[in-house]
């Protein structure tokens, strides 16, 4: 069985050695690590190689290897792993499964002693060698570059390598799937590049139904917090005119719950804008729940990637990099009982990207894992299923 | 330990979109023999060999190889194979190639070392053996996939079309391994159109069309029936000389005669004796006296054709009647 095994996997190897993208991918990866090294801190802003740039991200508030932490898990991994390399890495080895079934090729590999689920699962797992020998090289020179430009040796960047190839297993199944159903390269690639973009689209409508849930949410805990004050100061005038003993703006002098209101006009309208909040905040909430609900039954590719950033970079870290991190902005600071709350626009509210990051965050990682990796399972299994019983 | 390579019961295979292609297929090949299967394109020849490999699944009947059942895994360590219009993986050289399959076939490493040399050797390969598979000719391959197929040390090996793409030289020297391979007791299979070469090295043979094994047996087994004496003369005997000649010689029977040619169905020299001594008092002149053996290819077409029509069976597979059936 060992003897097999070793046989299939020094197959493997030579099978990726002789695939000129496999090396092209390399030396592109190796290209993308020298170009990001040129980035630098300085105590006003950043530098790129030779240019320098004013900007509010600088040395005397970033250590630098949390900058280059950062680089690595908002840049490096979601842009070039996660989908230049992704796309390199899918047409290098959507032919492995369709190569491997062609006529003359499959007959001679069944014919021998080994079982059918076995074969299956190790060239599935040739297309993963792929991307985790590209993850491996690439992290190993984010290492060396955290370790010289930024001073510290983080050995947790070795968990890209893991996570990558988790993430591109989740593509690589269905990519498997087609190749076993159709037998065609290209049309195995083809097909997993819609389901990767329909992936891409119910992680974006999830993500825009989390951010309209959010907004609301701080849209309405403002709007709350601008009508307490306004009660507050209302109260406030309350007491000051029943102790000077003055004429209350009360019909027929009767105290009631709008006596506040009739003292302060703007206290209605924020509670109108309050229910009015209130529901929108229901109707977000549901409707973020549903396509949670559905994202559940799906791999969760971006918030595979997303883990990296955070067990990489701690939520107090990555609070820096949003926009008013890290300058002490207090919301509605202005307000007083006779100024109407700072209106934002959607999507402007300072403690908006705080709260998304913080939202993220919240989801599991057994959910963000555990159900995708089980997709990709039951996927396998089917795979297995059909590759057991065709006839070639 | 049974004495058979390879019995199969009532093999039946019919594909999706209804193609019969094996109906009833039993067949027996015994242990250390050439056996060899022939038929037209189409007869099914190539599935069945599939089905021994596990490559393809039976929809009924029941087979062994080796004494095992068929998909055991045990047995299949035990098989070579060499299937028609195979692909070895271009990026692997040939050492890798037999490496390769040698490994998947359970052979440890150190067993593979020491056999890939000399299986290159047998099949005039040593040369190329580091050089990558793709810049092989047709006839280089067909010798490579014989090596791999032989990396395992088999009981039994499975050639279809062995020869395909080879030139003569090459024919020769493959026709030469399978006397060896047979010489060290070892079962061999070969499925080929190539009747003559078939003839020369096969123990038994097995004829099918249309997915239906026809006739089967050792070349004399086949050849017996149709064995004759054929007697040529100068000129044309008077039919009235039949019924004397044919009561000459009863162990001749049937003795024909179709004008200046006479045949007798009998393979034995002596039974011949009457009938000369009778055309030589007649005063006929005996112009030739031949023993006649048919071929393997005119028992192939006699197989292939319709005894009704005359006409050659159509090649292929038959299509199931689908009218009035629910499935297969």
């Amino acid at each position: 069985m060992l003897t097999q095994t070793l046989a299939l996997l020094t197959d493997a190897y030579r099978e990726l050695h002789a695939k000129k993208l496999f090396w092209i991918t390399m030396v592109l990866s190796v290209f993308v690590v020298v170009a990001f090294s040129g980035f630098a801190l300085t105590p006003t802003g950043m530098s790129y190689w030779i240019w320098d740039f004013e900007n509010r991200i600088n040395s005397s508030l970033f250590p630098p290897e949390l900058f280059y932490k950062f680089l690595f898990t908002n840049f490096a991994i979601p842009i070039w792993l996660t989908w230049a390399a992704t796309i390199l890495a899918l047409v290098s080895t959507a032919s492995i499964i369709p190569d491997f079934l062609s006529g003359g090729a499959v007959e001679l590999t069944l014919s021998k002693p080994i079982s059918r689920v076995r074969l299956f699962l190790t060239k599935y797992c040739t297309g993963l060698l792929f991307v985790g020998l590209q993850v491996l090289a690439f992290s190993v020179g984010w290492f060396l570059l955290i370790g010289i430009r930024g001073k510290s040796w983080e050995p947790e960047i070795f968990l890209a390598v893991p996570i990558v190839l988790v993430f591109f297993s989740y593509l690589y199944c269905f990519c498997a799937l087609f190749g076993l159903l159709t037998r065609s390269t290209i049309a195995s690639l083809m097909l997993t590049i819609v389901v990767w973009l329909c992936l891409f689209g119910l992680n974006t409508t999830d993500g825009v139904f989390v951010t309209m849930r959010e907004n609301t949410i701080l849209k309405l805990e403002d709007k709350r917090d601008v009508v307490r004050r306004r009660e507050e100061w209302a109260q406030k005038r309350l007491d000051e005119m029943k102790a000077n003993g003055e004429e209350l703006p009360v019909p027929d002098g009767v105290m009631s719950t709008d006596t506040l209101e009739a003292i302060n006009p703007m206290i209605r309208t924020g509670r109108k804008d309050v229910a009015e909040l209130e529901k929108t905040r229901e109707s977000r909430v549901r409707w973020a729940g549903i396509i949670s609900g559905v994202k559940t039954v799906f791999p969760k590719t971006q918030e595979t990637v997303a883990l990296l950033s955070r067990w990489m970079v701690s939520k107090e870290d990555m609070a820096m990099f949003q926009p008013g991190g890290g300058s002490n902005v207090r919301v509605n600071d202005r307000e007083d009982a006779g100024e109407e709350a700072e209106d934002f626009e959607f999507g402007q509210h300072p403690k908006l990207g705080e709260r998304i990051e913080a939202a993220k965050r919240n989801r599991t990682v057994g959910w963000v894992l555990g159900t995708s990796v089980a997709f990709e399972a039951a996927l396998l299994v089917l795979c297995c299923w059909l590759f057991a019983r065709r006839d070639f | 330990m049974s004495n058979l390579a390879i019995s199969l019961n009532d093999l039946d295979k019919t594909y999706r979109g209804r193609v019969h292609a094996l109906r009833g297929v039993s067949m027996d090949v015994h242990r250390g023999e050439v056996f060899g299967l022939l038929g037209p394109n189409g007869a099914g020849k190539s599935t069945l060999v599939k089905i021994l490999m596990t490559v393809v699944r039976p929809s009924k009947g029941r087979g062994t190889l080796l004494g095992e059942p068929i998909g055991s895994k045990p047995a299949l360590a035990k098989v070579g194979y060499l299937p028609e219009h195979h692909r070895f993986p271009d990026y692997l050289t040939g050492e890798q190639t037999i490496d390769f399959f040698g490994g998947l076939s359970a052979v440890p490493r150190r067993v593979r070392r020491e056999r890939i040399p000399k299986l290159l050797e047998l099949v005039g390969m040593s040369d190329w053996a580091g050089k990558r598979v793709k810049t092989y000719s047709k006839g280089m391959r067909q010798r490579l996939g014989i090596a791999q197929a032989l990396v395992n040390d088999p009981a039994l090996v499975l050639l279809d079309e062995p020869t395909d793409g080879v030139d003569p030289v090459g024919r020769r020297d493959i026709r030469d391994i399978v006397r060896r391979l047979a010489g060290e007791g070892r079962t061999v299979l070969l499925n080929s159109h190539l009747l003559s070469e078939l003839e020369v090295v096969c123990d038994r043979v097995a004829i099918m069309v249309q997915g239906k094994v026809v006739r089967q047996g050792t070349m004399a087994d086949l050849t017996e029936p149709e064995k004759r004496y054929e007697i040529e003369l100068t000129a044309p005997l008077p039919e009235a000389a039949l019924g004397e000649l044919r009561d000459a010689a009863p162990d001749a029977h049937p003795v024909e005669l179709s004008g200046a040619m006479i045949t007798a169905g009998t393979t034995d020299p002596d039974s011949i004796q009457p009938l000369i001594a009778i055309l030589m008092r007649k005063g006929a002149v005996v112009k030739s006296v031949r023993s006649h053996r048919p071929s393997l290819e005119d028992l192939f077409m006699r197989a292939v054709t319709d005894p009704e029509t005359g006409r050659t069976l159509a090649p292929g597979a038959a299509r199931e009647n689908t009218r009035g059936k629910g499935g297969r």
